[in-house]
């Protein structure tokens, strides 16, 4: 899903990139302030650490592997969609500068697509379910396959909007393929959540609900 | 892609002209080279820019001395996202033609066009030029060096500071990850073993992550609780020194701007 170069014209990609930087001043603001004292070299941190779990090979049931995101993940953990946000900011900086993966103009449409939504609609979508539902383990599997879903529909947009790949076949291509890979990003969420909820309790910044 | 880390990281301590090159320049380079290729529209002159800076891609590549395999085997691990998007097109309509021809039909009818044809092969060129320049730029510039020339290009020391401890961490969690491997096949885990039950893996798969989790942020806490004792504080920052240019690597920058900015104009403003 990280867009290369090229596909999205110049002046969009500025567009995209504006609303990334409101996030990441948002999301800076929120490692200085919002955790008990400022945390910013942990996040960083953890940040390199989730670019290893990206590098994971995760099995997908046809036979091919894929990769997961893991903004939920943050997100769900720390408490804050900036969390979520930050992470993956840092991650696909150095994904896009040193390997090239996801283009440098349409970084910022990469950020609001993965960090942003994936922070986003992975805590929000976690607290909500959870509260409706009461388990946290189900709440996390639907909020990371929901992250990685809507994500992979708006960059589908995207690219329509910029007319590099029509909307009707993006949908369906990007959609379907990650509304299935996502069932594994959220499986996989929850079972993280699980050894972390039963190992290091004392990390989880909501443990009401999670239980080992 | 954690695999390359190492090798990426070798290739960029070489000694060469381009490697001795100030970090500022090759990122400012590189930026430009891109900003040109994707900020041209999309129409046929696109070849010929493309044309002109693979050709400064070529002689700035050969100047660093590394392997031309070097160069295609990372080219060949980041083009298949883009290679995708771009194979489909021809089979497609785009807004940024009036007239399609259809050149040939395939079975369930499938149409292709020739004008898409040629979007495919403008994007392409756009694509490949610009994943060349990223190529080059981390393969002739260590990683920290990066961030201390971004950072004297101004960007916040929030980001400096960040950036420079997750690349220092990214290879400690590397050796890490491959450990967890060893560990693994030590064990004959395979995540893709299509004989073992698929809930099995992905729950052993969701234990691993969660295991890289809560290490990566133990390492976290352990760093920072001794970046505290060592006075670390709201304003801390990344330590950059003043670094000035030489006269040769100005007159190398202002010639190679020069030269992207003006043929980029000339090939946008010629008939």
């Amino acid at each position: 899903m990280h867009i290369p170069d090229a596909f999205i014209p110049m002046g969009q990609a500025l567009i995209y990139w504006i609303i990334a930087l409101i996030f990441i001043a948002l999301a800076l603001r929120w490692a200085r302030r919002s955790m008990e004292e400022e945390k910013i070299p942990l996040v960083a941190v953890l940040a390199a650490g989730i670019f290893a779990i990206q590098a994971l090979n995760i099995p997908i049931p046809w036979g091919t592997s894929g990769h997961m995101v893991g903004a939920a993940l943050a997100a769900i953990v720390l408490g804050s969609p900036y969390a979520g946000v930050f992470v993956l900011t840092l991650v696909l900086l150095v994904q896009g500068v040193i390997f090239g993966d996801g283009g440098i103009t349409v970084m910022g449409a990469n950020i609001v697509n993965m960090g942003v939504i994936g922070g986003f609609v992975g805590y929000y979508g976690y607290t909500a379910v959870k509260n409706v539902i009461g388990n946290a383990y189900a709440a996390a599997f639907i909020a990371g396959w929901a992250s990685l879903f809507i994500s992979a529909i708006l960059c589908a947009v995207e690219l329509a909007i910029a007319g590099t790949f029509p909307l009707v076949p993006a949908l369906i291509g990007l959609g379907l393929y990650h509304a299935v890979i996502g069932l594994i990003e959220g499986g996989i969420t929850a079972g993280a959540l699980y050894l972390i909820a039963s190992a290091r309790p004392d990390i989880l910044e909501h443990p009401t609900g999670v239980s080992a | 892609m954690i695999d390359d880390l190492y090798a990426i990281e070798k290739y960029a301590y070489r000694e060469s002209l381009v490697h001795r090159l100030d970090a500022r320049i090759k990122l400012l380079v590189a930026l430009a080279a891109i900003v040109a290729i994707v900020a041209l529209p999309y129409s046929t002159k696109v070849y010929e820019l493309g044309a002109v800076l693979f050709a400064l891609f070529i002689a700035l590549w050969a100047t660093s001395r590394l392997p031309p395999t070097a160069y295609l085997r990372r080219l060949v691990l980041i083009l298949p996202f883009g290679i995708f998007l771009i194979g489909f097109q021809v089979f497609v309509k785009n807004p940024y033609y009036d007239i399609f021809h259809t050149i040939a039909t395939l079975p369930f009818g499938i149409e292709v066009y020739a004008e898409s044809v040629q979007f495919a092969s403008i994007l392409l060129v756009k694509f490949v030029v610009s994943v060349s320049f990223i190529i080059l730029l981390s393969s002739t510039t260590k990683m920290q060096e990066m961030i201390e020339a971004a950072g004297r290009l101004g960007l916040p020391r929030e980001f400096t500071l960040t950036l420079g401890m997750m690349v220092r961490y990214i290879f400690v969690f590397a050796d890490m990850f491959g450990r967890i491997r060893t560990a693994m096949e030590t064990r004959c885990f395979d995540p893709l073993d299509r004989t073992l039950p698929y809930r099995y893996r992905l729950h052993q798969v969701g234990y691993t992550v969660g295991t890289i989790f809560i290490r990566s942020y133990e390492q976290g806490e352990r760093t920072y609780t001794s970046m505290l004792c060592r006075g670390y504080g709201a304003n801390a920052g990344l330590y950059i020194g003043k670094k000035p240019l030489r006269a040769g690597e100005v007159v190398f920058f202002a010639a190679t701007l020069a030269f992207i900015v003006l043929s980029t104009v000339l090939i946008y403003l010629h008939p």
